[in-house]
């Protein structure tokens, strides 16, 4: 039976009180009384009580101990069906071709697990950019989806507009509008769209033009093309601010030139340089004259006239005309001008030194540069007109790089329809109607004739990242058709070419129609008389840096961060001015207390223009001249590239300017401070002539006294040595005399070895984190015997030996780590977390490093890197390895280094090991030619050498053996695994 | 003394009972072997359809004549225009069965085999016996539980001696408690006693402490649950897969690499039965993910393929560069040196420490295989001369070298 009794806890709860149940529902009050001794209502009327947070602290502290316990689920996701080629951690490797417009190199492409990381030189050279270009397939700036009026839009959508437009002109012109096209099978496409619509016309024009040379060529021989010139047959070669080495010409100009200087034969080329800025051929020049832009006409008629047998009254010309005359048929002269009777006189030159047909051949022509100016004018004339009815820009950029972009820019109002092919929502391709944006090349198919005969092939290394397309795509399907692959494989096919051979090697050759030009003289030929200047002002010489070139790639941080080979400043362009002029104008270059460079800023006027931009004082460079880059200012790059420097395109045709002194300083960011080596002798440099006489002059080897006797430092000392008999000995050898400071070994190991970009702060205060540097020194006319003579005291003979000479002489050095085999760094590791292996390698094990930063502070050669920050992941240095896309750049064999530790170059360990590893699984000693570093391998002039030197027949062993060796700071003796040749100038 | 004869007489026992249980089922031993080594391809035992019909009760279903003939030239028995052989052969869509050229004795074992298929629980049965067998774990335990009996027999023995002593000698007994509690206050009486076991125990603490830091991060016998319960017991064990069909990259490349499942539907194209239920399921888990329809053995058209998210089991740092192809190769190493029984593993898990002193210590030990590899032979000659007669193990050809490993 059921009791229903009620019990009572007390007469209140009998008489129903309402306090008895709020005591029931709340026995203790979750509220305290806080506000009463607060009295702060904002606290009373918050949702959160003390209760609730102390549970929620209490699960924030239970949930984070937890996650600090749990080791973390990794999850593996293995391909569904995987592709027969890719085996997962093995790399492969794609024969393709970069060409941008621009730069031309045919490339190895290596791929992991599909998707490209790292750019080798195929059969060719290649630059700084071309190796850089694999980070700009990865750049997050490039179009992702097709637009129309800026708004995303889908490519049916898209096509089916432009279509119709393009069929509905009333008549009017369409036009493309591109830069230099070397594919044939685009040029093909080109003409099948202009007979689809037959209104097209096509324009081809160079954001740095080449109209001199093309229609001088025009005109003296009747094709407009630029001859191929043989550096390496060459024994005497003049040029008059052609930057052959640098950025004019093909990339292959280096390695012929190069070859033709080996002082082994005992026979080197003699290079004279005539120019207005110094540039990187000039830097390697045997003589360098410094000359006015205005002096290049009249000084090149007078070495025609020379040539000819006339008089010769300049006398920094009748040393040339002499041995000009001496080598006919085995010189070369060439001329950077734009100006078409200039380069009529130098053809001339040429003609009359019997040097066609020898050193330099017109019938087998380059194609890189096929722009023409005048074309581009008439179009900004039709489009102002209203004669356009179409505009379809590919690979071109004239809002940003043409000189009158303003011109540009409102004649587009004209045009009915404008399209752009662009990567980039650019200058340009943010003023379309439509932008179709293109693949990368590593994404694309194509093909490329670079000169006469020569072919090479694209093949995409990784499926697009974008929803982009193709231009060759593009324009095939607004003529009704598809698939430019097939397009590209048939037109190939039909010439008989080996398609599988050839796209394996990347480059075939054909037997082009033989082309048979030969020299007409014009009537006439005499300079032009050059316009009067006023006294105040200076003349002016744009160039294009090593590192940005035109500016396309100007968001490529690698690039940005490069140091200009000359200058050593990156992220910037900058006014360069000769140390005199610099001193007559009262402006100055400064350090301050951090190390970083400071410079005064100035106002350039020249006609209509006006623009600020800071002075660095650039030794070498003509008196009263004054010079700037291009490729910088751009407004439209993305986040790296915007807003750095200032645009120089629009004083393209300018000749002079004016400039006053602003009360503003600008901060650099240099990675040199110094300019001179110091009378230290870290390059040993020798002549020609006295190589001849003794092979081993110029490489004298400090003596010390040592038990009574004079002996080389290799003679003493306190180490026990590692037994690098047995196994491996990895050596590096750099040929100084064949290093021409082009920078691509520094770009390449940036890539190969994860080397993050650290922004132009770091740089300034000198934390760059490059493995390898390429030290210039300058020379300076001061030495101790001077300075003895002249009686000046010590502190002011040295002080005047870091000033540099105003026309110097200069010298570049590559420097990596030097992989010491009596390593002051290894003894001073507090944690051994760098070692020696016996295979002569200096080992840096990041993940024992503590950083304490005393091996970087004993490294006599100041190649060890710390790591600041965390570089990746990191919003304050958004680069490219702050974010997803960037990062696939990285390769996966080397170690992303983290904040805190010491990092320096490893020489290529990874790719020892991989080396080893190969030979071992295979059963095979290793090959002399395997064995490279990418420094190595990507050397287009072949002067960085590795390899075993245990191995007799290697060739590092034999250059070790070579008198022309030695150690860097070899007093030191601290037996570097990394030794220099001797630098011979041919004086 | 007496467990240890009764654990070895119970295995003796286990051992031959399963010893006569596989020589009673001998008589089918070929059939079976014939069957697996040339119908499996096409057949089941079951009544499921592969390439050709499932084999249930196909003894039952033809005669022992017919079905010789079948198998010895199935198209000559077409040909020759028996109606059941023509319809079975239309009903397959015209594949042609393979002719096999077997002795009479063999056919017969092998419908013997066909007509008294064996039942898969016995199979498990079978193996997990095995296992028992094999487990050594087991007797080091009793082993320090004999000697644990025999110290505190001892123990009783002595105190009970000298009890006995005692009470003869007219003096008071003690127990055995009270002896131990006397004889620990007499021995920590003494202050360099108390000192001495104070400086024991904190190293015996520091030890262990020592210990469990060591093994932080360390995730030996980490045995995480996969989204596909794969056996490697059964593949790898039972079934005799070399562990390079499916982890194929281990030759080239530095990941052994999780097969992918395009390497599976080789053999899981016509293997879509498991041996139960269960192990059915799980294959289905593969056809789900690359979009297979086992009845009609065709791949879906335009089927959204799902990737299998397998959990890694063994994780090395960033820092740690391995090559297994270096280990496989050059090295001539068997999987199972690093990675365990994985033949005799149900659900995989990490065998080895994957420490670096884990690695060292092989690397100090393991000789290195240079006969016959060109690479090596100077290399060779010259170790030689500089260790006279010493082992060349990896770390003297740096194999302890931190670049090695870190880069």
């Amino acid at each position: 039976m059921e009791t229903k009794k009620k019990y009572w806890k007390g007469l209140a709860q009998l008489k129903d009180e309402p306090v008895v149940n709020d005591l029931i529902n709340n026995e203790f009050r979750e509220s305290l009384p806080i506000d009463e001794f607060l009295g702060n209502k904002q606290i009373a009327t918050a949702n959160t009580s003390r209760r609730d947070f102390l549970k929620f602290l209490g699960f924030s502290t239970a949930a984070a101990t937890l996650a600090a316990c749990e080791t973390p689920v990794v999850k593996s996701i293995p391909y569904l069906v995987k592709p027969d080629e890719i085996i997962p951690g093995v790399a492969n490797y794609y024969a393709s071709t970069i060409f941008d417009g621009r730069d031309f190199a045919s490339v190895l492409v290596k791929t992991r697990e599909g998707r490209p990381i790292k750019i080798e030189n195929n059969n060719s050279c290649s630059n700084a950019r071309v190796q850089a270009s694999v980070l700009s397939l990865y750049d997050s700036a490039r179009l992702k989806y097709p637009l129309i009026n800026g708004k995303q839009s889908n490519w049916q959508t898209i096509d089916g507009e432009i279509k119709n437009k393009l069929t509905d002109l009333n008549g009017k012109k369409i036009v493309l509008l591109s830069s230099t096209i070397i594919s044939p099978t685009t040029k093909k496409l080109i003409k099948d769209f202009s007979k689809y619509y037959s209104n097209v016309k096509h324009v081809v024009t160079d954001s740095i033009s080449h109209d001199g040379i093309l229609n001088a060529n025009k005109k003296d021989f009747g094709l407009g093309a630029m001859p191929h010139y043989h550096f390496d047959k060459s024994n005497i070669i003049v040029s008059f601010g052609a930057d052959f080495l640098g950025n004019w010409g093909s990339t292959q100009y280096s390695n012929d030139y190069i070859k033709g200087r080996n002082p082994k034969n005992g026979k080197m080329s003699q290079h004279y340089q005539f120019e207005t800025n110094l540039s990187l051929t000039g830097a390697n020049a045997d003589y360098r004259t410094p000359i006015k832009p205005s002096e290049q006409e009249d000084l090149l008629y007078e070495v025609y006239l020379g040539v000819k047998g006339g008089k010769v009254s300049d006398k920094r010309i009748s040393v040339i005309v002499e041995k000009l005359k001496e080598s006919k048929g085995k010189s070369i002269v060439v001329c950077d001008s734009n100006i078409t009777n200039t380069q009529q006189i130098v053809n001339a030159i040429n003609y009359e030194l019997n040097n066609y047909n020898n050193t330099i051949n017109i019938n087998k022509p380059d194609y890189l540069k096929q722009g023409n100016n005048n074309e581009l004018l008439n179009l900004i004339d039709e489009m102002k007109k209203g004669q356009i009815g179409a505009l379809i820009v590919h690979g071109s950029n004239p809002v940003y790089s043409y000189v009158s972009s303003k011109e540009f820019t409102s004649a587009l109002s004209n045009v009915e329809l404008t399209v752009s092919t662009s990567m980039y929502l650019d200058e340009t391709a943010s003023l379309m109607n439509y932008v179709c944006p293109d693949h990368h090349n590593l994404e694309s198919w194509g093909d490329a004739n670079p000169s006469h005969g020569k072919y090479t092939l694209m093949q995409p290394t990784i499926r697009p990242l974008f929803n982009t397309r193709q231009f060759q795509d593009t324009l095939l399907k607004w003529c009704n058709r598809s698939d430019y692959q097939k397009y590209l494989q048939s037109y190939w096919m039909s010439k008989s070419v080996d398609w599988h051979k050839s796209i394996h090697d990347g480059y075939f050759e054909i037997q082009d129609k033989e082309l048979n030009f030969s020299y007409k003289k014009p009537n006439s030929l005499s300079p032009k008389k050059s316009v009067k200047k006023n006294s105040n002002d200076l003349e002016l010489a744009l160039y294009e840096t090593i590192g940005l070139g035109d500016g396309q790639q100007a968001n490529n941080p690698w690039l940005q961060e490069f140091p200009d080979p000359i200058t050593r400043a990156c992220w910037d362009n900058y006014l360069t001015i000769s140390p005199s002029t610099a001193e007559k104008l009262g402006l100055k270059n400064w350090n301050v207390s951090n190390g970083g460079l400071n410079g005064d800023v100035v106002i350039l006027k020249a006609k209509d223009i006006e623009i600020k931009i800071p002075v660095l004082i650039q030794p070498g460079q003509a008196k009263e001249t004054v010079g700037i880059a291009v490729g910088y200012g751009r407004q439209k790059a993305g986040k790296a590239g915007n807003n750095v420097g200032v645009n120089a395109f629009p004083l393209l045709n300018t000749n002079t300017v004016t400039i006053t002194k602003t009360d503003e300083e600008h901060e650099f960011a240099s990675i040199q401070l110094h300019h001179t080596m110091m009378d230290r002798n870290l390059v040993k440099e020798t002549t020609l002539k006295d190589f001849i006489k003794n092979p081993s002059s110029g490489n004298k080897r400090d003596k010390y006294y040592y038990n009574k006797q004079k002996v080389t430092g290799d003679k003493v000392t306190f180490y026990d040595d590692h037994d690098l008999e047995t196994g491996h000995f990895w050596n590096l050898s750099i040929d100084l005399t064949a290093c021409t400071g082009c920078g691509e070994c520094v770009i390449s190991c940036q890539a190969e070895n994860n080397i993050p970009v650290v922004g132009k702060e770091e740089i300034r205060k000198s934390r760059d984190m490059a493995w390898i540097r390429i030290d210039r020194y300058y020379s300076s006319d001061m030495t101790k015997e001077i300075g003895k003579e002249k009686g000046l005291s010590a502190v002011k003979t040295y002080a005047e030996m870091e000033e540099p000479s105003e026309n110097p002489e200069v010298v570049f050095q590559p420097v990596m780590c030097q992989h010491c085999n009596h390593a002051p760094c290894e003894n001073v590791c507090p944690v051994a977390a760098t070692t020696h292996s016996d295979e002569g390698l200096n080992q840096m094990t990041y993940n024992r490093c503590v950083g304490t930063r005393y091996c970087a502070n004993n490294c006599p050669y100041k190649v060890r890197r710390f790591n600041w920050f965390q570089y990746s992941d990191n919003d304050k240095f958004d680069f490219n390895m702050n974010d997803d896309l960037g990062k696939m750049v990285l390769n996966p064999d080397v170690v992303v280094r983290s904040r805190g530790v010491i990092e320096k170059c490893s020489m290529c360990i990874q790719k020892i090991q991989a080396l080893k590893l190969k030979a071992k699984n295979s059963g095979q000693p290793i090959k002399d030619e395997d064995a490279q570093t990418v420094c190595a391998s990507s050397c287009s002039t072949n002067a960085i050498v590795f390899g075993d030197r245990n191995d007799t027949k290697s060739e590092v062993s034999k250059l070790r053996q070579d008198t022309r060796a030695y150690d860097l700071l070899d007093h030191l003796n601290v037996r570097p695994s990394v030794f220099y040749q001797t630098k011979i100038r041919n004086k | 003394m007496i467990s240890m004869k009764r654990y070895f007489r119970f295995y003796l026992s286990l051992f031959l009972t399963l010893t006569v249980i596989n020589s009673s089922v001998f008589a089918q031993e070929s059939g079976e072997n014939l069957f697996n080594q040339n119908c499996t391809a096409c057949h089941s035992l079951g009544s499921n359809k592969l390439v050709g019909p499932g084999l249930k009760g196909v003894t039952d279903k033809y005669e022992t004549e017919w079905l010789k003939k079948w198998i010895v030239n199935s198209q000559a028995f077409i040909k020759s225009g028996d109606e059941r052989a023509i319809a079975i052969y239309e009903e397959y869509n015209k594949v042609a069965m393979q002719s096999f050229d077997f002795s009479d004795q063999e056919l017969d074992s092998l419908l013997a085999y066909l007509a008294n298929p064996p039942v898969p629980e016995a199979a498990i049965a079978v193996a997990e016996g095995g296992a028992v067998l094999v487990d050594e774990g087991m007797s080091t335990s009793t082993f320090l539980m004999i000697v644990t009996i025999v110290i505190v027999a001892i123990l009783y023995l002595l105190v009970s001696l000298k009890n006995k002593l005692k009470s003869v000698l007219g003096y008071d007994t003690e127990t055995i408690p009270q002896t131990i509690v006397s004889q620990f206050n007499l021995f920590i009486s003494n202050n360099i006693n108390k000192v001495f076991s104070a400086l024991v125990l904190a190293i015996v603490i520091l030890k262990f402490v020592y210990d469990a830091m060591l093994g932080v991060g360390v995730t030996t016998n980490y045995m995480p649950e996969q989204p596909i319960a794969f056996s490697h017991k059964l593949h790898a064990g039972m079934n005799g897969v070399d562990c390079n069909y499916c982890h194929s990259s281990a030759r080239h490349s530095k990941h052994s690499g999780i097969p992918a499942a395009n390497v599976c539907m080789n053999c899981h194209t016509y293997i879509n039965e498991g041996q139960d239920a269960a192990g059915t399921q799980e294959i289905q888990k593969i056809y789900t993910a690359v979009g297979f329809d086992p009845d009609s053995r065709t791949y879906i058209e335009g089927y959204e393929q799902q990737p299998i998210k397998w959990v890694r089991i063994h994780n090395l740092p960033d820092h740690a560069y391995f090559n297994h192809s270096q280990h496989v190769v050059a090295g001539g190493l068997e999987c199972q040196e690093c990675h365990g029984p994985v033949e005799e593993m149900e659900v995989l898990y990490q065998y080895s420490e994957l420490t670096m002193g884990w690695c060292i210590d092989c690397h100090r030990e393991t000789e290195v295989k240079m006969e016959g590899n060109n690479y090596y032979t100077h290399l060779h000659e010259q170790l030689k001369e500089k260790y006279k007669g010493e082992k060349i193990t990896v770390d003297k050809i740096g194999g302890l070298e931190c670049s090695k490993c870190h880069y």
